[in-house]
């Protein structure tokens, strides 16, 4: 573990992000000294709340991530970008989205590793778990990873996360890095697919399945990503709350319940329910059917104290 | 004759008041919001309201020996017979009416069933839990009494000539009660076979369907769904002594010295079911005067 005092320069990268750029306003505050530089491929405007921080536009590759690095001595590396289901912004196939997502994300690790960064942190996601109808309730950091089986379009998310793990352990003893699985991470600044439909006013409201839901606001999202530098070892973490809650129910609360619809009906027909409303990825029904609950044991015994201040029911009202 | 049928629709209602104390109870120890498996109280009450008079009147359950049966979890085992898990809904339903306090018997469930469109979400609100080997350590861990049936599919689906003959008992519901040092309670169940009396089973059809089995009954598939419908056989459920097992012996211990217990066990349900059976109640409720032979 190293200090406090060895935080002095960290890099986000997918600043353009909501998580990111609340993660950047609270590293702000808990390392007042330290210079943060986020970097997106989308152009960003610097947040002016954030005083400390300075936002890039760059291109994910080696040749402009090696630039960086050597203008700046990072010793925090948060990545936190990896291409969004719900909204995508670049017109990619499969191929060329695991293409894009491991290579640059291996390159990145490397070069992580040449400049001597003290600690990487990197967000993937429970949906690697998979949505299957024998998930055991809760699933642990161990449970395989298999949401690529029915879904291919899952296969970048399972892949980085595998590329990151394995990335983790080879170097465990040059290079400090954390693997983060959060459950659905909710908020005003997040904009994925969970966030999208229980926001969108004609949701489908499940009526043949009620699978539990586990969500984390993207507050607590944030401190415990800032809490984790000094504070979490090496390796992989799941991240949910001790509270769950009935998809149903948690679309009641939001007041988004759209028209009733048979789950099993709507699978049959996902690609044209997807042409009618494109913000639901097709492998999100499958999480409106089967419960993916996961384990939060682990993350606890580092973290000690507090670390959800955010109900679920406060937080889906807020929303 | 209307005198009659409001006689029998008002026996058939179960009573408000009785339901009342067991869901108050019940509510004490269960949170609405804190069963990650999904039991829903509410929906609870309302099913086993609906399963009450078939309980009562329909199979004209007997629960024998109650007292065997301490204020404390258990991990419970019983034979399993019937075809459909009809068996399963009648032992949690004797544990909520037959005992005090009343517990929600939570009843591991086969792979299939949870992912069957309004089945699924059903099973999950009255309790039941997937089989899986994580979800009923966990159950332990929180004190619940969850119900296991060691023969699987096979035990439910044997054909007639195999009827209240065990199948091969698994080994794993022995080990997790070790692991979390909780007593084996031993149940047998008696007349549940005489459900669906004749029984065909053609496991390559069940195949092809992605069903753990399909029988053949002289009602069912032929008269559709109505052929599901089970007779109306008494059933009697008897508890037997819980089993206490050696502290000394550990839940990763060889497969021979878990087995010799689980053979034990198993033994003792045979014994159950033969003693049962001979005080087994004929469709209309008088004891058989000719002893079945097991087959």
């Amino acid at each position: 573990m190293f200090t406090e005092n060895d935080v002095k320069q960290v890099l986000v990268i997918g600043i353009a992000g909501g998580l990111a750029q609340l993660l950047s306003k609270k590293l702000n505050t808990r390392f007042p000294n330290a210079k943060i530089t986020g970097v997106d491929s989308r152009t960003t405007p610097k947040p002016k709340d954030i005083q400390n921080l300075s936002c890039l536009t760059l291109k994910y590759s080696r040749t402009e991530f090696e630039k960086l690095f050597r203008k700046n001595k990072f010793d925090v590396v948060f990545h936190l970008g990896r291409l969004s289901h719900a909204q995508p912004i670049l017109p990619m196939n499969l191929a060329q989205k695991i293409e894009f997502t491991l290579v640059e994300t291996q390159k990145l690790f490397d070069i992580c590793k040449t400049f001597q960064v003290k600690k990487i942190i990197f967000l993937s996601s429970f949906h690697v778990y998979g949505a299957n109808a024998d998930n055991p309730v809760f699933l642990t950091e161990d449970a395989p990873l298999r949401a690529s089986i029915d879904f291919g379009n899952l296969r970048e998310v399972v892949e980085i996360d595998f590329t990151a793990t394995n990335w983790m352990w080879k170097y465990q003893n040059e290079i400090q890095m954390n693997v983060f699985r959060p459950c659905n991470i909710i908020g005003h600044h997040i904009k994925n697919a969970v966030t999208t439909y229980l926001t969108t006013k004609y949701s489908p409201y499940p009526i043949d399945y009620n699978p539990s839901f586990q969500f984390i606001h993207e507050d607590d999202m944030a401190n415990i990503l800032v809490r984790a530098i000094l504070e979490v070892p090496t390796g992989v973490y799941n991240l949910a709350p001790d509270e769950f809650i009935s998809i149903r129910r948690a679309l009641q609360i939001c007041k988004n319940g759209g028209p009733p619809v048979p789950l099993f009906l709507a699978t049959a027909f996902a690609s044209l329910l997807k042409k009618w409303y494109s913000a639901l990825p097709e492998y999100f029904l499958e999480y409106l059917k089967y419960p993916c609950l996961i384990d939060n044991q682990l993350i606890k015994t580092h973290l000690k104290g507090p670390l959800f201040f955010h109900t679920t029911e406060e937080t889906l009202k807020a929303l | 004759m209307l005198d009659q049928l409001k006689f029998l629709l008002e026996h058939l209602k179960p009573n408000p008041k009785k339901f009342d104390e067991i869901y108050a109870e019940l509510h004490q120890g269960y949170h609405p919001r804190k069963d990650p498996w999904g039991l829903n109280l509410k929906k609870h009450r309302t099913c086993f309201e609906l399963i009450w008079p078939l309980y009562q009147y329909y199979f004209r359950v007997k629960f024998h020996h109650p007292e065997h049966i301490e204020n404390k979890p258990y991990l419970i085992i019983a034979n399993h017979s019937g075809q459909i898990a009809i068996d399963a809904l009648l032992v949690m339903a004797a544990f909520l009416f037959e005992k005090h306090p009343p517990r929600v018997v939570r009843a591991m469930i086969d792979r299939f069933l949870p992912k069957l469109p309004f089945v699924g979400e059903l099973v999950s609100e009255i309790g039941s839990v997937l089989g899986e080997r994580q979800n009923c350590l966990h159950l332990l861990d929180h004190k619940e009494t969850v119900l296991v049936f060691p023969e699987g599919v096979t035990g439910i689906a044997k054909p007639s000539n195999k009827f209240y003959t065990l199948q091969k008992f698994t080994t794993g519901f022995f080990r997790m009660a070790a692991q979390k040092e909780v007593e084996v309670l031993p149940l047998a169940i008696v007349g549940a076979e005489e459900f669906y009396p004749h029984v065909a089973h053609f496991p390559k059809i069940a195949k092809a369907l992605g069903l753990p089995a399909f029988p053949v009954t002289p009602t069912f598939p032929w008269l559709g769904p109505l052929g599901i419908l089970p007779l109306p056989s008494p059933v009697d459920i008897y508890v037997g002594k819980p089993y206490a097992f050696p502290k000394t012996l550990k839940s990763d211990a060889p497969d021979k010295d878990i087995q010799k217990h689980v053979t034990k066990l198993k033994k003792q349900i045979q014994k159950m079911i033969d003693e049962g059976l001979k005080q087994k109640r004929n469709y209309f409720g008088e004891v058989e005067r000719v002893h079945r032979k097991r087959r």
